[in-house]
């Protein structure tokens, strides 16, 4: 067994709290975290997670397929103004 | 809505032979010579992009009323733009950014929250973002049907029923 996998995720323990407090009350909030290390686990799933990027919480609906990453990956820190020309946003 | 939308620049001359320099803004950069005649920003001149061959930065371009160095290197700066009934029309819940950047954004009772500054992405979905009367600094919006249930473009107007703890004030 590799050490990494002995080790298992890591995680902060507020996130595990504040996601734990949250799905218990049901409301429909952003959990604000400042732990871009924590890797987002499986019950993370359907939370909204509100990402410190040194400026602003930035939104992140956790969905399956972000499993295992860091929150980190989806909070940038640098902004980009391109022209918008063609580009498309999809509604989910 | 815009009725133009900005789809290149040019960035000078290429070679002597009436080439210019492409820059595109467009998602998949060679679409830019697909959306018809392109004009410039006050509408004086207008331009066939023949597409040449990608250098670097860009694209090596033919434009069909330049046929100089001189001409080209005279448009450097120039942007171009393509009419918005140019694009293609999209599905039902993809909107072009062109077209929700300017939006004035609603709650659900109806108080304005703000404007459409900017659409970002963080990786996994597309955010608004917000600039409002009261907020000291922009606020991003998860573009999903929960946060953003209404999409009126005719009416220049968005619905948001935004999650607790996106505005500043709502704790």
């Amino acid at each position: 067994m590799s050490r990494s996998v002995w080790k298992g995720p890591f995680v902060d323990a507020y996130v595990l709290k504040k996601a734990e407090a949250a799905r218990e009350s049901g409301r429909n909030e952003v959990i604000k975290i400042w732990s871009r290390r924590s890797t987002i686990l499986p019950q993370f799933v359907g939370l909204t997670f509100g990402v410190y990027n040194g400026q602003k919480h930035v939104p992140v609906n956790v969905s399956e397929d972000m499993i295992g990453q860091k929150f980190g990956e989806y909070s940038p820190t640098r902004t980009y103004y391109g022209h918008a020309a063609d580009k498309k946003a999809k509604r989910k | 809505m815009t009725d133009h939308v900005c789809v290149a620049a040019i960035a000078g001359a290429f070679g002597v032979r009436g080439e210019v320099r492409l820059k595109s803004f467009t998602a998949v950069p060679e679409d830019v010579a697909s959306y018809g005649p392109l004009h410039t920003e006050d509408g004086s001149r207008t331009f066939t992009v023949t597409l040449d061959r990608p250098i670097k930065g860009g694209f090596a371009v033919r434009l069909n009323t330049i046929a100089t160095k001189e001409e080209a290197d005279a448009l450097k700066g120039v942007r171009l733009y393509a009419p918005r009934s140019a694009l293609p029309s999209l599905p039902d819940d993809e909107f072009y950014h062109a077209d929700l950047i300017g939006l004035n954004v609603y709650d659900t009772g109806g108080v304005r929250l703000g404007r459409v500054k900017s659409v970002q992405n963080n990786g996994a979905d597309d955010l608004l973002e917000i600039h409002g009367p009261g907020l000291k600094a922009t606020v991003l919006l998860p573009f999903t049907r929960a946060a953003v249930p209404t999409v009126d473009l005719t009416a220049g107007r968005i619905v948001a029923d935004p999650p607790l703890g996106i505005f500043p004030d709502d704790g």
